[in-house]
């Protein structure tokens, strides 16, 4: 792949997507809220993702060379701006559960030179396990770091028996050579979207559930379907002003708190973050 | 089918029923007949069990004491994953990282899954014939062990487990039921009762406008986290409440804080006089104080409370100002208040502030009284480790059965439990991984994991009434040669009782336990109904009433702090990890994986020290440092970490373990064993944050495996980005 034909399917991709009304007349887009004043740190979705999706424990040393396989990971900051501007951390630390951001226009996506980063119709960027080459291209483009290589043959090491009787049946278990990432637990939105169809009716708001929605004791995580406007995530995010096809979004209301993080870079993120709150007169 | 005829008095007891509820259950059976239920298996499946299709099953999660119900989702005959109960009142759906793996103990490729005899000094596998032949001739109907000459240590216990242990020691006329936990809270729960007149009562986190939490990670790992965390995310909504933290070292409830005050270690209690003393400026306080409490706290003006604490005088002024204001609030505490030589009396300072505050009755509660008291949880202490092991060291204690605690890796080196151990003739341990402790005893059976084994708990934080939670199989056993814990103690009990013969396993003993106790319930359902419905539900709820709070001055005095010496010039500071614990789930490589979140180091111990005290001594991360307390010393690598007082540093607990397998072995250093010998004046209990330690680098530097970065701040990025909170319209978002 020459650098003008990259730079050019870019540039295709660019034109394309993400549009006004884009998921009008689709039955679904997943999305979510995180709601950063309610999340507490706790690391309970970070452990329902390895139990869900057959996450590799890769141990202390591959960790250390940045060989993390946790799809969701709570960043933790001191303060805000260029430094830590007090001796303490006066007003807390700053949790940030980082997991992929699902983007309409997302940076991964058209550098793959084998088509095994693609969006759904669902406007998931998904990650075709069997097509991946391994160039690791889309890690390397992706703003967030939150995908992950498989470095080594973790299903050889990684479940020593009988650990891997724990392992999902619905998800495949990768290895080496592949590039892995957050699906929306799209195990679970296939298997409830086809429960629908065959009922005939698209699935009810809350119906399905990611795991890490569905651990989160302070239910911080809100994920539901934006296209169906009466969805709890549909109406936090018209709410909170903020357009799945805007990059700079028309905010008019006072006291909203919803934000996509490096929305700046143009990558149309399908995750709205609440802003962390503080009573700075305590 | 075996039938059997007690009278109701001993059929009562046996099954754990008294007080309240034995009057209640007053439906007159005299025998009942066992046995004859089965535990369906996958060769008949039921007609909702499909291959390809996970089912659910109703539970209840063990790794700590909270109780949360759970769900197992079950799919060809294998358990996969733990979701939270809707059901239960308690977890609410929810789940938190520690119960998620409870699944990896039970998969570990490091269970222990035949008997073990302990034979020239090494332990080798022997059959369970063996195994239960040598229980027989030591324990069985011909053992001459008598009175306390037979002892039980085990973790804390609830349910009908602990019912059937102690009425095991009863066979032998032994109280010696020992209770020990690591982590005790009994010195905090203590002062609670002396000024409260009730050791936990029940907070309302919701209904607070202001929490002032002395070092209590209620959200991390307090008495009941997932309830907790639920309540806190009510807590944060409209009119949203604030949160005020001051604690030595940061932890995840503190990084929650919307202002958190570093203090120096353990002058909580003295920072409490000094809000009291300010509070009672107040004139609506005038002439109606108790000489008592003026007495206690008319010295502790905000200028001398700040020398003492670190905490500026306008800070005290601020926050007293801010309780008052901001009513109803909650004052809270965890170990970093009662964790010292003074600690009751600190604890006891705190909940002063609950009662000049007015709370009581409106953010804090009694606990509703439990009907079948032989079922709540039994408190663990250090002090009952430490009677135990005199009587192990004088060699009354004959015979020690050991289970859901492990004394050797947890218990201070100056208690030389491991040396006592060696007095005692003839040790049981049942576990379900070979730990430090088993690794000592004579015997080691093997358990059924927590995902295999019937059981009923009771939880000690009971926010919604009463509950009876039940844990069930949630897949057929792993190992043939695993057994339950119940399953075992009765085949010892029906050799040494009548009482037992009717009940062939501990299954039919629960069955008949639960189902005898139906009445209280108020249940009409037939006794199978009612038995499947608990199944099904996975808890059975009692609408108890919350009592009220005493108001007693009596037991307050005033702490005194200890100053640093210079050989020691650090307070030394264990924090507790909500996802390792004491460092019984260290084995578990989802959480040993599993960033810390404050530190975002996995897979290891480090030492915990302020940036600036760092520059000062110049350590850079990952140098490695020697902490020497009075009792000893251990290496690991300095954390540069802001949330931490200056003169502090701090290890979490939970690593260096030398046995319990290929995951906790290998990893980090165990603090429990530079604890110095400081014990609560009041309780006797091990004062676990009361330990000094000088620091020395080794030279040597390695790297810290981390999730974060080479940087930690935000670069001016907005990742994180912070809204005041009077600018917010919590009232009007959905």
């Amino acid at each position: 792949m020459s650098l003008s034909n990259l730079i050019q399917n870019w540039q295709m991709f660019r034109t394309r997507r993400p549009y006004e009304d884009q998921y009008k007349d689709a039955p679904y887009k997943w999305a979510m809220v995180i709601d950063l004043d309610t999340c507490i740190g706790c690391n309970a979705c970070t452990v329902a993702c390895y139990a869900e999706n057959n996450l590799a424990v890769v141990g202390k040393e591959r960790f250390g060379k940045g060989q993390a396989m946790h799809w969701i990971r709570i960043e933790r900051y001191w303060g805000e701006g260029e430094e830590m501007k007090t001796d303490f951390p006066e007003r807390g630390a700053q949790y940030l559960p980082m997991l992929c951001q699902q983007c309409e226009a997302a940076p991964c996506e058209p550098v793959c030179p084998v088509g095994a980063t693609h969006h759904s119709a669902d406007g998931l960027n998904t990650q075709v396990y069997n097509r991946c080459v391994g160039s690791r291209y889309c890690s390397a483009n992706c703003p967030y770091k939150v995908r992950y290589f498989n470095w080594w043959n973790y299903p050889e090491r990684a479940w020593p028996n009988p650990l891997e009787l724990q392992l999902n049946p619905d998800v495949t278990v990768r290895s080496k050579g592949v590039m892995e990432k957050c699906t929306f637990c799209m195990q679970r939105l296939r298997a409830g979207m086809d429960k629908a169809k065959t009922d005939g009716r698209i699935l009810a708001d809350g119906e399905v559930l990611t795991a890490c929605a569905q651990a989160c004791p302070t239910s911080a995580i809100t994920f539901g379907n934006l296209a169906d406007k009466k969805s709890k995530v549909a109406r936090m995010w018209k709410k909170q002003q903020v357009d799945l096809a805007k990059n700079v979004q028309d905010k008019t209301e006072e006291g909203i708190r919803g934000y996509r993080v490096l929305e700046e870079l143009n990558t149309y993120p399908s995750i709205v973050y609440l802003e962390r709150l503080r009573n700075f007169a305590a | 089918m075996i039938k059997h005829t007690m009278d109701r008095r001993d059929f009562l007891r046996v099954l754990g029923i008294s007080g309240a509820a034995a009057t209640l259950a007053g439906c007159g059976n005299t025998a009942i007949e066992s046995g004859v239920e089965e535990v369906m298996s996958y060769v008949h499946p039921q007609d909702f069990v499909v291959p390809g299709i996970g089912v659910f099953y109703a539970s209840t999660c063990t790794q700590c004491g909270s109780g949360c119900g759970i769900m197992g989702k079950v799919r060809e005959g294998r358990v996969l994953k733990l979701e939270g109960n809707p059901e239960s009142g308690i977890s609410g759906g929810k789940i938190c990282g520690l119960g998620q793996a409870a699944v990896q103990a039970h998969y570990n490729p490091d269970r222990l899954h035949t008997p073990m005899l302990n034979m020239d000094g090494g332990l080798v596998p022997i059959s369970w014939d063996r195994a239960s032949q040598i229980l027989d001739e030591r324990l069985g109907a011909k053992s001459s062990l008598q009175g306390d000459q037979i002892a039980f240590l085990s973790g804390g216990m609830s349910g009908h487990q602990r019912v059937l242990l102690e009425n095991f020691l009863d066979s032998y006329g032994s109280k010696q039921h020992v209770c020990y936990d690591a982590l005790s809270d009994a010195t905090g729960r203590a002062a609670t009762k002396a000024v409260l007149g009730t050791e936990q009562p029940l907070w309302d986190l919701s209904k607070s406008r202001l929490i002032l939490s002395f070092g209590s990670d209620f959200l991390g790992n307090g008495v009941s986290p997932v309830y907790m965390a639920r309540e806190f995310a009510k807590f944060r909504k409209a009119p949203r409440g604030t949160l005020i933290q001051i604690e030595p070292r940061m932890t995840l409830t503190g990084g929650n804080a919307d202002r958190w005050y570093p203090i120096k270690p353990g002058t909580e209690g003295i920072l409490a006089l000094g809000i009291a003393h300010d509070l009672l400026q107040h004139p609506e306080f005038s002439g109606s104080v108790p000489q008592e409490v003026l007495d206690l706290v008319k010295n502790y003006d905000r200028e001398t409370v700040s020398d003492i604490t670190g905490i500026g005088a306008d800070s005290v002024r601020l926050i007293a100002a801010q309780l008052w204001n901001n009513s109803p609030s909650l004052v809270v505490a965890g170990p970093a208040v009662y964790g010292h030589a003074y600690g009751f009396s600190n604890m006891a300072a705190v909940q002063l502030l609950n009662i000049i505050l007015g709370n009581r009755g409106k953010t804090l509660q009694g606990q509703a009284e439990h009907p079948f008291p032989q079922m709540t949880p039994t408190p663990g202490t250090y002090r009952a480790l430490a009677e135990l092991t005199q009587k192990m060291q004088s060699g009354q204690c004959q015979a020690l059965l050991i289970t859901g605690t492990n004394p050797v890796f947890t218990s201070p080196s100056q208690l030389a439990f491991s040396e006592a151990m060696k007095k005692v003739p003839f040790k049981v341990a049942m576990v379900t991984h070979l730990d430090e402790t088993a690794g000592q005893c004579d015997l080691v059976l093997p358990l059924l994991s927590a995902m295999e084994d019937f059981g009923t708990h009771v939880a000690d934080y009971q926010p919604e009434g009463v509950e009876v939670l039940i844990q069930q199989p949630l897949m057929e056993k792993l190992y043939p040669d695993t057994r339950g814990f119940g399953d075992i103690l009765l085949d010892v009990l029906r050799k040494r009782k009548a009482d037992y013969a009717a009940f062939p396993d501990y299954y039919s003993y629960l069955k008949a336990a639960v189902v005898k106790a139906k009445p209280v319930f108020q249940s009409e359902e037939s006794d199978d109904r009612f038995w499947e419905t608990a199944l099904m539900k996975g808890v059975i709820k009692w609408q108890g009433k919350t009592t009220a709070l005493e108001a007693k001055l009596g037991a307050l005095e005033v702490p005194n702090p200890r100053e640093l010496s210079t050989d020691y010039p650090f307070y030394f500071i264990p924090s507790i990890r909500p996802d390792m614990r004491d460092g019984r789930h260290a084995h578990l490589p989802w959480l040993q994986e599993s960033p810390e979140t404050m530190t975002t180091i996995v897979w290891d111990s480090w030492v915990e020290i302020h940036p600036k005290t760092a520059a000062e001594m110049q350590i850079k991360e990952g140098d490695v440092l020697v902490l020497q307390s009075a009792t000893g010393s251990i290496q690991a690598k300095a954390y540069l970490f802001p949330g931490i007082q200056p003169d502090t540093v701090s290890m979490p607990l939970g690593q260096g373990h030398t046995q319990m397998g290929r995951y906790a072995t290998g990893v980090g250093a165990n603090p429990y064993k530079i604890m110095d010998a400081v014990f609560d004046a009041h309780t006797g209990e091990l004062a676990l944050h009361a330990t000094r330690v000088a620091i020395r680098k080794t030279g040597d530097n390695q790297m810290v495996v981390k999730d974060e970065g080479p940087t930690n701040v935000q670069h001016g990025q907005k990742l994180v980005a912070t809204l005041s909170a009077d600018q917010a319209r919590l009232s009007q978002e959905i």
